[in-house]
C-alpha cells in the first residue's frame, strides 16, 4: 500500500517534467510573437528586432527552456510581456473566481450523483432508474449555453431573482452570484458521475463477494454502505478527477457568459496578445492541477480497493 | 442424531420449468449428508432452498425448516428466511476465493459477522483457529488479495465459521484441487463434522463423497434418484502397448517464465514417447506439468532443450510445418476458450480433418460426429455453440478434434477433470485404440491412480524437476520419492484400503448423466 503511493508519487513528478517542456513546447508554436503584436504598426523591422532581443525571444528554446524552467523552480512565473506586471499575480486572480466555482460545483455534485447513482444502480432498469437517466441524459445533451440563456432569462430578466453577471459583484458579499453559474454546470457533470456510479453499483451489486456477504446474513443497509459502496465508487472517483480537471479548467462558455473573471478568460486573453510566460504558467498551473486531481483519484481509489492498483 | 435442517417435497419451478420435483432431505448434526448429481441434476437450488433463495422467476415450494425456522412452505419463501442466513445455514460457493471482498479487510468482515450473530462471544478467533489462518494482528489487516488462493478458500471458511451456523453448505468444495489438497480437504471436512456441524455437500467427485457421506441423495434432473452411490468402476486399464521406435524425444528440456531463462519452472526433463506407447506425468498444481505439455506442443517458446520428432528437429509452434502440426496435437485443461462461441461445436471439431488432412467438408463432418459419438457426445448436442454444452462434453469435443488430425503424438493435459467414471472410460477407450494404431499417448494428470493405470511408464513431477519415473505399475506399488508416497495415498481417497479390489468390470452405460447443457 505505502509502496504503491510511492510509486504513484515518483510516477507524477516524472509526469510532471514532461509536461513542463510539453507546455514550453506547445506555447512556443503558436505563431507570432508579443514583439510582433504590439508594435508591428509603429515600430521598423529592425526597432521589433531590439525589441525582440530585449525581451529574450531571439535565444535557442533549449535555452529559453532552461531559464524558464529554472525561474518556475524558484516560484517565479515571469513577468507579463503585455501588462509588465509579474504573472503570479495574474494567475492568483484569474484563479480565485474559478476555484470557487469549481469547488461549490462539486460540493453538490458529489452526493448529489453518488446519490443518484446508488439509486439508479439499486434499481437497475427499473422505473426510478428510467427515469434518473432520462432527465440527467437530457440535461447533458442540452449545451452550456443554452442553458445559460434560459436560465438568465426566467431568473435573472424576468423574475428579477437573480444577478445575471458578476460585474460590479463581489463573491464575498453575494454568494448568490454563484447560484446561476453552478446550475448551468451541474447538468453535464451530475450526469457523467451519477452514470459511473450507477455502473459501478450494478457490476458490484452482481459480484460474487457481494451474494456471499448476503448469504452470510449481511443486512440490506450495511451491505450497500459498507460492502457495495467503496466498490462502487471507483469508477466515480476517476471520473470526478476529470470532472475536476474541467472544471479547474474555467468552462469558458460559462465564464463569458457570466462575465467571470476566471482561468478561461485569462487564459484566451494570454493567447489572444501572445503574452507567452502568461499563457506557460496558466498551462502549467492548470496541468499542475490535472495531475494532482489524478493522483489523489489513483490513491483514493487504491486506498478504497487495494487490488485496483494491481490491476493497473 | 439431531436433524438440524429438514427438506420436504421441496420443487421449485420457473414458469414451466421444473428444476427441482419433489426433493426431501435430511441434514444431520455432526454428520455429512451428500447431494450427489451432474451439473444441472439441480444440487444447488435444493442446497441454496435451505437459505430461503432462489433465482429469478423461480418458485419455490413444498417445506423446508432449518433449525426451528421453517424458511420455504407451501407459499414459497418465508419471512423468517432472512434470519437463518448464516447464523443457522452458511453456504460456501464453489471457488469460495473469489467470494471475498476486494475492497474489506479480512478481520472487518469476520468482526462483522460475529457482532451481526454472535455480539459478545469472540466466535470469530475460534473460527479462524478451525480455519487454520494465522489469527495474528498482521493477518487480520491483510486485504484478500494479499492471500494466496488455497489462504484465500480458508479466509472464506473463516467467514462461514465465524457465523457458527448449524448447517454448513459446501458446493463442490473440490473442484479444482490436486489429489493430495483433496485428501487433506477430505480430512478437513470429518474434522468439523467431528466439532458438530451439519455438513451438507454438494460433488460429483463420488470418491470424497464415498469417504465423507453418512447420507447420500442421488440427484438426477430435479429428481432424486437413489441413496446408494452409483457402483465405482474398475480403474480404466492401459490397453495393449506395443513399443515401437522412439516418436517424440525430448532431452535437457528446460523452460522459464521470463525471457533469458530468469524464473524458471521446469528443469532438464528427458522424455520419451515410442509409437504404440504412452507415457503419464503426474504432479501436484504448479509442479510444472502443463508447462511440459506445453513445451512439447511447441507453445511455450522461453525453453531450452532438444525435441525431435522421428528424429528430427521440431522446432516451436509458429514455425512447424502443416504436417507436423497434424502429427503433434495437445488438447489442453482450459477448453472452453479454444472453441469459437458462434459455430456449432462439430463444425469446429470437423475442421481439423479438412485443413490438416485435407478431407472433403461433408466427410470431415461424418468423421466427427462419428468420434464424439463414440465419446458420448450424441450429434444433437454438438450442433450447438460451445456455450450450450457442459464442461465435459466440451473436454470430450476437444478431444475429438485432436483426434480428427490422426496425430502421431497425442498429449492430453487432464482431460478427464469435468468427467464422471463413465466418460472418463470412453476416453479411455479411444485412446487405447489410437495407441494400438501406433499413436504416442502423452497423458498427464494430478490423480497418480487414473494416470498409472492407463499409462505404461511414469514421470513424477515436483517444483520443475522429475523426482521420479518408472514403470507405471512398480510406481504405484513401490513409490520410493516421499511426493509419489502422497500422491499414491491420496490416490485411494474413498476407495477400499489397499490394494484395490478388483471388480468384475460392470457394463457401464454409455448413457452419461453429464450430458445436459449447462442451462
Amino acid at each position: 500500500m505505502r509502496s504503491y503511493a510511492a510509486g504513484r508519487a515518483a510516477l507524477a513528478v516524472v509526469q510532471l517534467a514532461v509536461l513542463s517542456v510539453l507546455v514550453f513546447a506547445l506555447t512556443s508554436l503558436l505563431p507570432g510573437d508579443a514583439a510582433d503584436l504590439r508594435f508591428t504598426e509603429t515600430l521598423s523591422p529592425e526597432q521589433v528586432e531590439r525589441l525582440r532581443e530585449q525581451l529574450g525571444l531571439d535565444q535557442p528554446a533549449a535555452e529559453r527552456f532552461g531559464h524558464w524552467f529554472g525561474q518556475v523552480l524558484t516560484g517565479d512565473l515571469g513577468t507579463s510581456l503585455i501588462s509588465g506586471g509579474p504573472v503570479v499575480d495574474i494567475v492568483r486572480d484569474s484563479v480565485g473566481a474559478t476555484l470557487v466555482l469549481t469547488i461549490a460545483t462539486l460540493a453538490i455534485v458529489v452526493p448529489l450523483a453518488v446519490a443518484l447513482g446508488i439509486l439508479m444502480g439499486t434499481r437497475e432498469n427499473g422505473r426510478l432508474d428510467r427515469t434518473i437517466t432520462s432527465i440527467t441524459l437530457a440535461l447533458s445533451a442540452i449545451p452550456d449555453f443554452v442553458i445559460a440563456v434560459v436560465l438568465v432569462a426566467v431568473f435573472s430578466l424576468k423574475l428579477g431573482w437573480l444577478p445575471a453577471t458578476w460585474i460590479g459583484g463581489d463573491l464575498l458579499t453575494s454568494p448568490v452570484l454563484l447560484v446561476l453559474p453552478v446550475a448551468v454546470l451541474l447538468g453535464r457533470t451530475v450526469c457523467l458521475l451519477s452514470r459511473q456510479v450507477r455502473a459501478g453499483t450494478i457490476n458490484t451489486l452482481n459480484a460474487d463477494y457481494i451474494t456471499q456477504a448476503r448469504r452470510l446474513g449481511v443486512p440490506r443497509r450495511r451491505l450497500l454502505f459498507r460492502h457495495v459502496l467503496p466498490n462502487a465508487a471507483v469508477p466515480g472517483v476517476q471520473e470526478l478527477a476529470r470532472t475536476g480537471d474541467t472544471l479547474l479548467g474555467g468552462v469558458l462558455v460559462v465564464e463569458a457568459i457570466f462575465a467571470i473573471p476566471g482561468f478561461a478568460t485569462a487564459l484566451v486573453d494570454a493567447v489572444e496578445t501572445r503574452d507567452l510566460p502568461v499563457v506557460q504558467a496558466l498551462t502549467l498551473v492548470l496541468a499542475v492541477a490535472a495531475l494532482l486531481l489524478n493522483l489523489l483519484a489513483d490513491l483514493t481509489c487504491n486506498r478504497l480497493v487495494p487490488r485496483s492498483a494491481l490491476l493497473k | 442424531m439431531t436433524i438440524v435442517a429438514q427438506v420436504r417435497r421441496l420443487s421449485a419451478t420457473a414458469g414451466h420449468a421444473v428444476l427441482v420435483d419433489n426433493v426431501s432431505f435430511d441434514v444431520y448434526a455432526g454428520q455429512v449428508t451428500a447431494l450427489v448429481g451432474a451439473s444441472g441434476s439441480g444440487k444447488t437450488t435444493s442446497a441454496l432452498a435451505l437459505l430461503g433463495e432462489c433465482g429469478n422467476g423461480v418458485q419455490l415450494t413444498g417445506e423446508v425448516v432449518v433449525g426451528d425456522t421453517t424458511v420455504v412452505d407451501s407459499n414459497g419463501v418465508t419471512a423468517a428466511a432472512a434470519a437463518v442466513r448464516g447464523r443457522v445455514v452458511a453456504y460456501m460457493p464453489q471457488h469460495p476465493g473469489s467470494a471475498l471482498n476486494p475492497a474489506r479487510r479480512v478481520g472487518a468482515t469476520l468482526k462483522e459477522l460475529e457482532r451481526l450473530h454472535h455480539p459478545g462471544e469472540s466466535v470469530a478467533q475460534e473460527a479462524i483457529r478451525a480455519a487454520q489462518l494465522p489469527g495474528d494482528r498482521d493477518t487480520l489487516r491483510r486485504f484478500p488479495h494479499e492471500f494466496s488462493g488455497g489462504q484465500r478458500q480458508r479466509v472464506a471458511l473463516a467467514q462461514a465459521l465465524t457465523c457458527r451456523p448449524e448447517v454448513l453448505v459446501l458446493d463442490e468444495p473440490s473442484t479444482g484441487l490436486d489429489s493430495v489438497t483433496r485428501l487433506q480437504l477430505a480430512n478437513e471436512l470429518k474434522d468439523l463434522a467431528g466439532q458438530g456441524f451439519g455438513i451438507l455437500l454438494l460433488s460429483h467427485d463420488l470418491d470424497l463423497v464415498r469417504e465423507l457421506a453418512s447420507h447420500i441423495v442421488v440427484l438426477n434432473a430435479g429428481r432424486v434418484i437413489g441413496d446408494v452411490l452409483p457402483l465405482s468402476i474398475d480403474p480404466p486399464k492401459p490397453g495393449p502397448s506395443t513399443p515401437g521406435k522412439p516418436l517424440l524425444q525430448a532431452t535437457k528440456l528446460s523452460a522459464s517464465v521470463r525471457p533469458r531463462g530468469r524464473t524458471p519452472i521446469l528443469y532438464d526433463v528427458d522424455l520419451t514417447v515410442r509409437s504404440g506407447a504412452s507415457v503419464g506425468v503426474v504432479g501436484r498444481s504448479g509442479s510444472g506439468k502443463t508447462t511440459l505439455a506445453r513445451c512439447l506442443a511447441g507453445l511455450h517458446e522461453r525453453s531450452t532443450g532438444n525435441l525431435l520428432l522421428d528424429g528430427a528437429p521440431l522446432p516451436v509452434l509458429r514455425k512447424r510445418t502443416r504436417e507436423q502440426n497434424r502429427r503433434v496435437q495437445y488438447v489442453w485443461q482450459e477448453v472452453r476458450g479454444s472453441f469459437d462461441e458462434r459455430r456449432a461445436v462439430d463444425q469446429q471439431v470437423a475442421r481439423t480433418a479438412q485443413r490438416l488432412r485435407g478431407l472433403a467438408a461433408e466427410q470431415a463432418r461424418a468423421e466427427a460426429v462419428a468420434t464424439l459419438a463414440r465419446l458420448g457426445v450424441s450429434a444433437m448436442t454438438a450442433a450447438r455453440p460451445p456455450s450450450r454444452l457442459s464442461g465435459g462434453e466440451l473436454q470430450r469435443a476437444a478431444l475429438a478434434r485432436a483426434v480428427l488430425a490422426e496425430p502421431d503424438v497425442l498429449i492430453c493435459d487432464e482431460i478427464t477433470t469435468a468427467l464422471d467414471d463413465d466418460g472418463t472410460a470412453l476416453v479411455v477407450d479411444l485412446l487405447n485404440e489410437l495407441k494400438a494404431r501406433g499413436t504416442a499417448l502423452v497423458w498427464i494428470g494430478h490423480d497418480l491412480g487414473l494416470v498409472a493405470s492407463v499409462t505404461d511408464h511414469v514421470l513424477v513431477l515436483d517444483a520443475g524437476r522429475v523426482v521420479e519415473e518408472g514403470p507405471s505399475a512398480r510406481v504405484m506399488t513401490e513409490p520410493r520419492h516421499e511426493l509419489t508416497q502422497r500422491l499414491v495415498r491420496a490416490a485411494r481417497l474413498g476407495r477400499e484400503p489397499e490394494p484395490p479390489p478388483k471388480l468384475p468390470t460392470p457394463p457401464f452405460d454409455t448413457a452419461d448423466p453429464r450430458s445436459e447443457p449447462r442451462r
